[in-house]
């Protein structure tokens, strides 16, 4: 281990102990001080709201960053980019299943069914379906060297619908509940001030998560794009070596 | 216009015009779509009530049934999407069969110029496609497609245009993975799931002759026509940089 490395290591030591922090503040106040809901939000069972909301934070946040960072990409053709947005589209994929797990075991009971193909479900199975099409594109490219612009290509457009899942719930009627909405602050989102303490610190903590994650994950990519140059150039080394050996 | 804007046409339509010769002295796109639309619709025949079962009369029918005219025309439209996707998977293919992917990417145009050629031809064959596939799908189950041939016509344009949009976008992000054809499906039907919900909403209510009356029909008409154009714009900018 060189320097460099041993000195980003230590870099992400506060973002580590601030994480864990805040994630064991958020399940204190998530268990032992929200109340529990009542019976026709499905009593404790609401309480896995306090998971499902940030998660589809989460996965909105990385592929936000999927988008800018591709376009980053396409535009100043650096690696570093590239890096980032196959992190970030790693974990959105990872808080999208969490969402897509998460709603149906919480639907079950309260709407009598696991699924319902209403605007907000289908957009947001669309949104998951497409950022495992992205992960995919990168696996298979015939030359990883050259995965990172068309994968930016649909990290770009695949972005669209992004917003819609988000808006789904004001643009159509759909059976997911809403919540309060900027036009309609004064929508009685049913939560009082535990329950919204409770969330803002779940979101806190789901934040410096994806933070620690992502930071990690592109630190992987990196060395691991390290590797593969030490290889390159091993083979250099020992395909120079042959020739002078057959000559002597 | 100007002679710029003449020149791209031109240049456009002569790349257009070379794949659709090739395809012509070749015939190694359309045909194997044609045979697999062929195959899927035989099978389909023997699978789904004919035509006298789905027109009988019926009183009121029980909750949670659905209509099977609807079930009808969901197998029409996936067969076209998995035909068409088919043949688009091949849109790059006779360029990386002979390395001519950069002679392409040489041609003195505007990328979106290459985009539009390629779209151009696969619009070519789509359309070929459904010419066999909506008649066919007429006979076997009695769809009703000259009462408002028409409307018809114009929804089934409005399909294909982001149809072909997509399609051609992701077939170029495709042909650069080691298995095209399989990469191609799994971008393009995600993102194709509006323009297919549109296609069988508004096509199974004309195909039972009760016309673009329905609640829905005018909100899928916005849906495709907004997928259109955004299609269209994210293809025209982001070609540029899909072939590398």
């Amino acid at each position: 281990m060189d320097a460099s490395s041993r000195a980003s290591t230590r870099s992400l030591l506060p973002l580590g102990i601030a994480t864990w922090v805040s994630v064991a503040v958020a399940l204190a106040l998530i268990f032992f001080y929200a109340r529990e809901a009542d019976l026709s939000m499905g009593g404790q069972l609401q309480r896995i709201f306090y998971f499902h909301v940030p998660s589809a934070w989460v996965a909105y946040l990385s592929f936000g960053i999927v988008f800018l960072a591709s376009i980053a990409y396409l535009r100043t053709a650096n690696r570093r980019w590239d890096l980032v947005a196959e992190a970030a589209a790693e974990i959105g994929v990872l808080f999208t299943t969490l969402v897509l797990i998460t709603g149906p075991i919480w639907a079950r009971p309260v709407w009598g069914t696991w699924w319902q193909w209403d605007a907000r479900l289908t957009s947001a199975l669309v949104m998951w379906l497409t950022y495992v099409g992205y992960l995919f594109l990168r696996g298979l490219a015939l030359d990883p060297a050259r995965a990172g612009k068309p994968a930016a290509v649909l990290g770009v457009a695949g972005f669209v619908n992004v917003p819609i899942v988000h808006f789904s719930v004001q643009w159509w009627r759909t059976l997911h509940p809403s919540g309060p909405t900027p036009a309609d602050l004064a929508r009685d989102s049913g939560l009082g001030g535990p329950e919204l303490t409770a969330f803002f610190a779940s979101l806190v903590a789901f934040t410096l998560l994806f933070a620690l994650l992502l930071s990690l994950r592109v630190r992987l990519g990196r060395a691991r794009e390290a590797l593969e140059v030490r290889e390159l150039q091993r083979e250099q080394l020992r395909n120079r070596a042959i020739p002078t050996s057959v000559t002597t | 216009m100007t002679s710029a804007e003449l020149g791209f046409i031109a240049k456009t339509a002569a790349l257009a015009r070379k794949d659709l010769r090739i395809e012509m002295r070749a015939r190694e796109t359309l045909p194997p779509m044609l045979a697999f639309a062929f195959a899927v619709t035989v099978v389909l025949s023997f699978t789904l009530p004919g035509a006298p079962e789905l027109h009988a009369p019926r009183e009121l029918p029980p909750v949670g049934t659905v209509a099977l005219a609807d079930v009808v025309a969901g197998f029409l439209w996936i067969t076209v999407l998995f035909a068409g996707l088919i043949g688009f998977a091949r849109t790059f293919e006779a360029e990386r069969d002979d390395d001519a992917i950069e002679s392409l990417l040489l041609a003195p145009i505007d990328r979106s110029g290459l985009w539009l050629a390629k779209a151009i031809a696969n619009l070519v064959f789509i359309v070929a496609i459904e010419l066999f596939l909506v008649p066919a799908f007429a006979l076997l189950f009695g769809f009703r497609v000259l009462d408002d041939i028409g409307t018809l016509v114009g929804v089934v344009l409005l399909v294909d245009l982001g149809f072909v949009a997509t399609g051609t976008l992701f077939s170029a992000l495709a042909a650069q993975t080691r298995s095209r054809e399989l990469m191609l499906p799994i971008l393009a039907l995600p993102a194709l799931v509006p323009v297919f919900l549109g296609a069988v909403e508004l096509s199974s209510d004309l195909f039972v002759g009760r016309g673009l009356a329905g609640d829905g029909s005018a909100g899928w008409l916005a849906i495709l026509g907004v997928y259109d154009v955004a299609a269209i714009a994210v293809s025209v900018m982001a070609f540029e940089y899909a072939l590398d």
